[in-house]
């Protein structure tokens, strides 16, 4: 039977080629690594997000009076709602973590040279959509800890004159956090970003396919240097092919994935829900300690410090410029870090400056 | 390229420095305060009874009053006293209502604007009729205080109040009467706060405990033992049905956590299995 | 090659079982609660209840109260107090709803007259049928 349906695709779709050029002959570099998996366990991470959104939009209401109600029904009073909840909180916390530990791979292994500056630039858009995702996100249970969040950071844009304020009344459809900004919050989580992620994730996936996968500096003898005056995909003839040795390690780590999720869910179900996120939201009434969500606390602590909030922001600015076009500033040919000790001291200040501004944020 | 934009970055940011003294206000009102931070009400009540001026005794009443539970249910000055606690000018007059501190005789009302369960229960009372008689008889503040006033509980009844006016064996009898009420209330606060710190939201439960709680303890106010004997039936019957609520969410809570801990495994599992297979393919 | 076939096989299980460890959660989830809320209805003469006076029902476990009003024809609302739960009493005199815990006042409408109540009671659906009164 199933060989009556495989001819019946194959004489319409070309199955077996298909199958033979994306799967058995899609070849990875020897030296690849289990690290090279996270870009994979992001997207299934997204999927996730995606499907238990789809879920918790079924009996979600996106309205003031009846948004904390409707999660709260959710999760006493709808089967299995708490299951679906879970997943999605849990989710988009580990989703950026995911995230996270690509970009630091891929940075690590210097996977972002020419000719692979414009996936870079899609990679970077994309954590700027995840981390909107999780911003808007963020509002819709309206909780007090949602509301005030969520009124910190819609008040950040008013540092930069003339045009601040005019962007954070776009932001929040007002003066102040209320319906409106509910409402549009909303529908971009909903309707306008998931678009723009696919499209991004497509854009980034293409350019993975077309140019290649890129192998790591270590492991093997120095590739040949480049200058890239032309296009040639980059292909590996004597590399294992994708199946089933690379998907067996995509699998391990999307169960691995899996568990973490479902270890948090058992253990620390409230993790991440401080008692400021189970009461609902009270515009009159000011918590005591207002903190956005741990993937900005390192941003918002390095605002809080500095004095001149207008320079706050332009900093920030000019720091997620650096990041977005970094392959435009590292040039050098060299891929292996082990050999750029400078770059190397760089990366390291950078990222345990970001960990301890994550951390001194949090009190 | 590099350059075009580093340059471009410098030029942004270097105004930035300038704009620091965008405007004189704008940089004190906004750009030096917190991001975020309390909505501060003004009132001219605490201002001025917080002073030095202030004789020490009226100095006090801001503090003891920031320590009661009315001050955590932002009941202010006003709300009591009257007046009006925007404009210091006229914060005191009789137009803005206001009404000064009680005589003994009039506590009772004073408290009573708010309290109307109460009063109506008091005023039938022993306690109520003794205070309309002589003027003297325990008032509210007698037994709760002034300012600091907290929230009520079964060691109000003591042998050093009840015992100024009576001997003590008449209160003591009232706080048996009231003591397995008042222990099943302590067990199901106890049973509420287990339920937030399990993150559930809670607020129908604590409703459902404040309202039998707060009627319970208004009936006290009658001072009339065998009417809360009578009823000790009726509120024990309700907190029981509060307390089974409770028990049923935790035990909801339980069969969750089960589930998710067997989809743990599944993970794990298929984890090592995987990592298993791969191993075995490609030793 | 036996090892191979075990850890296979293995796998297949345990993802079948995962796949229908969501499943059913996914068809409860999504399947209407069967026969709707406990009692649906709750019905009253209207006898029962004079121009003026009031009735305490309690309807799906919600202590409330029926209102026949002069002039303005009948209504159901909560009498839990929306301020922290007590339930309100009907003052015939003053033609209000009035809360002995904090004297939360409501109208005949269950509108916020004054107190600390912040949002009005809410109210029950009714319908008369004939000389009965039908709550839900």
């Amino acid at each position: 039977m199933w060989e009556r349906l495989n001819n019946w695709l194959e004489v319409r779709i070309g199955v077996d080629d298909l199958i033979r050029s994306q799967v058995s002959e899609y070849r990875v570099p020897k030296n690849i690594n289990i690290f090279y998996t996270f870009g994979f366990v992001a997207a299934v991470g997204y999927l996730i997000q995606v499907l238990s959104g789809i879920m918790l939009l079924i009996y979600y209401v996106p309205h003031p009076d009846h948004a904390f109600r409707s999660v709260q029904d959710i999760m006493l009073k709808v089967p299995y709602g708490w299951l679906f909840r879970q997943m999605h909180v849990m989710g988009s916390n580990l989703m950026i973590a995911a995230i996270g530990l690509h970009m630091l791979t891929v940075f690590v292994m210097g996977n972002y040279k020419r000719p692979r500056e414009l996936t870079w630039i899609g990679g970077a858009l994309l954590l700027f959509v995840t981390i909107a995702f999780g911003f808007s996100g963020y509002l819709l249970p309206w909780t007090q800890l949602s509301y005030w969040a969520t009124t910190v950071v819609t008040s950040i844009p008013t540092a930069v004159p003339v045009v601040g304020d005019f962007v954070a009344r776009i932001l929040r459809g007002g003066d102040q956090v209320t319906g409106a900004t509910l409402s549009r919050f909303f529908a971009f989580h909903v309707s306008i970003l998931p678009p723009l992620f696919l499209l991004l994730a497509g854009f980034h996936l293409f350019l993975v396919k077309r140019i290649g996968i890129s192998a790591t500096p270590f492991g093997l003898p120095a590739e040949e240097k480049r200058p890239w005056t032309e296009y040639h995909k980059k292909s590996h003839v004597d590399g294992y092919p994708y199946y089933p040795r690379f998907f067996q390690m995509d699998m391990l780590m999307v169960m691995v994935y899996l568990a973490v999720m479902f270890f948090l869910i058992t253990f620390l179900p409230n993790i991440f829900f401080p008692a400021d996120a189970t009461i609902p939201a009270d515009p009159f009434k000011t918590p005591v300690s207002v903190r956005p969500e741990w993937y900005l606390l390192a941003q918002y602590q390095l605002l809080k410090i500095i004095p001149n909030k207008f320079l706050g922001v332009i900093i920030q600015l000019a720091l997620f410029a650096v990041f977005l076009l970094w392959p435009f500033f590292d040039t050098e040919k060299e891929k292996n870090i082990m050999k750029r000790p400078m770059l190397r001291v760089l990366f390291l200040f950078a990222f345990i400056l970001w960990v301890i501004l994550m951390f001194w944020g949090r009190s | 390229m590099r350059r075009l934009v580093l340059s471009v970055l410098i030029v942004v940011v270097l105004p930035s420095f300038a704009a620091g003294g965008y405007k004189e206000d704008f940089a004190r009102e906004f750009l030096s305060k917190t991001w975020v931070g309390e909505r501060i009400e003004e009132n001219a009540c605490i201002d001025c009874h917080s002073s030095e001026q202030m004789k020490p005794a009226f100095q006090e009443i801001p503090d003891e009053w920031r320590k009661s539970w009315h001050a955590q249910n932002n009941i202010s000055c006003s709300d009591c006293h009257g007046g009006d606690p925007k404009d210091p000018s006229v914060s005191m007059t009789h137009q803005r209502g206001f009404v000064g501190t009680p005589s003994a005789r009039q506590v009772p009302e004073f408290c009573g604007k708010c309290h109307i369960g109460i009063l109506k229960n008091y005023q039938e009372s022993g306690h109520g009729k003794s205070l309309r008689a002589s003027g003297k008889g325990p008032h509210c503040v007698v037994c709760h205080g002034s300012h600091n006033i907290q929230r009520a509980n079964i060691e109000i009844i003591n042998e050093q109040r009840c015992g100024k006016c009576h001997s003590y064996d008449r209160a003591m009898v009232m706080k048996q009467a009231l003591f397995l009420v008042e222990k099943k209330i302590g067990v199901i606060e106890d049973g509420v706060r287990a339920l937030r710190r399990a993150g559930v939201y809670s607020a129908e439960q604590e409703r459902a405990l404040f309202n039998t709680e707060v009627e319970f303890r208004t009936l006290f106010h009658t001072v009339d033992v065998s009417l809360v004997n009578q009823r000790t039936g009726d509120f024990t019957r309700k907190l029981a049905v509060l307390e089974k609520d409770i028990q049923d969410i935790f035990a909801e809570l339980r069969s969750r956590r089960n589930f998710s801990a067997f989809l743990l495994l599944l993970f794990g599992g298929m984890a090592v299995l995987i990592y298993l297979l791969h191993r075995t393919d490609h030793q | 090659m036996k090892r191979r076939s075990f850890l296979k096989l293995a796998l297949a299980f345990l993802g079948t079982t995962s796949l229908a460890a969501f499943v059913y959660p996914i068809f409860r989830y999504l399947a209407p609660s069967a026969g709707g809320e406990r009692s649906n209805t709750l019905s009253i003469a209207k006898r029962d209840i004079p121009l003026g006076e009031a009735k305490e029902i309690v309807f799906n476990n919600i202590p409330a109260v029926v209102l026949n009003r002069p002039g303005k024809g009948l209504i159901a609302v909560s009498r839990v107090c929306t301020h922290l739960g007590c339930l309100v009493q009907y003052d015939r005199e003053n033609k209000r709803l009035l809360c002995p815990c904090h004297a939360g006042v409501y109208d005949l409408e269950g509108n916020i007259v004054s107190g600390p109540p912040p949002k009005p009671l809410p109210k029950l659906p009714l319908r008369v049928e004939g000389e009965t009164i039908v709550i839900g």
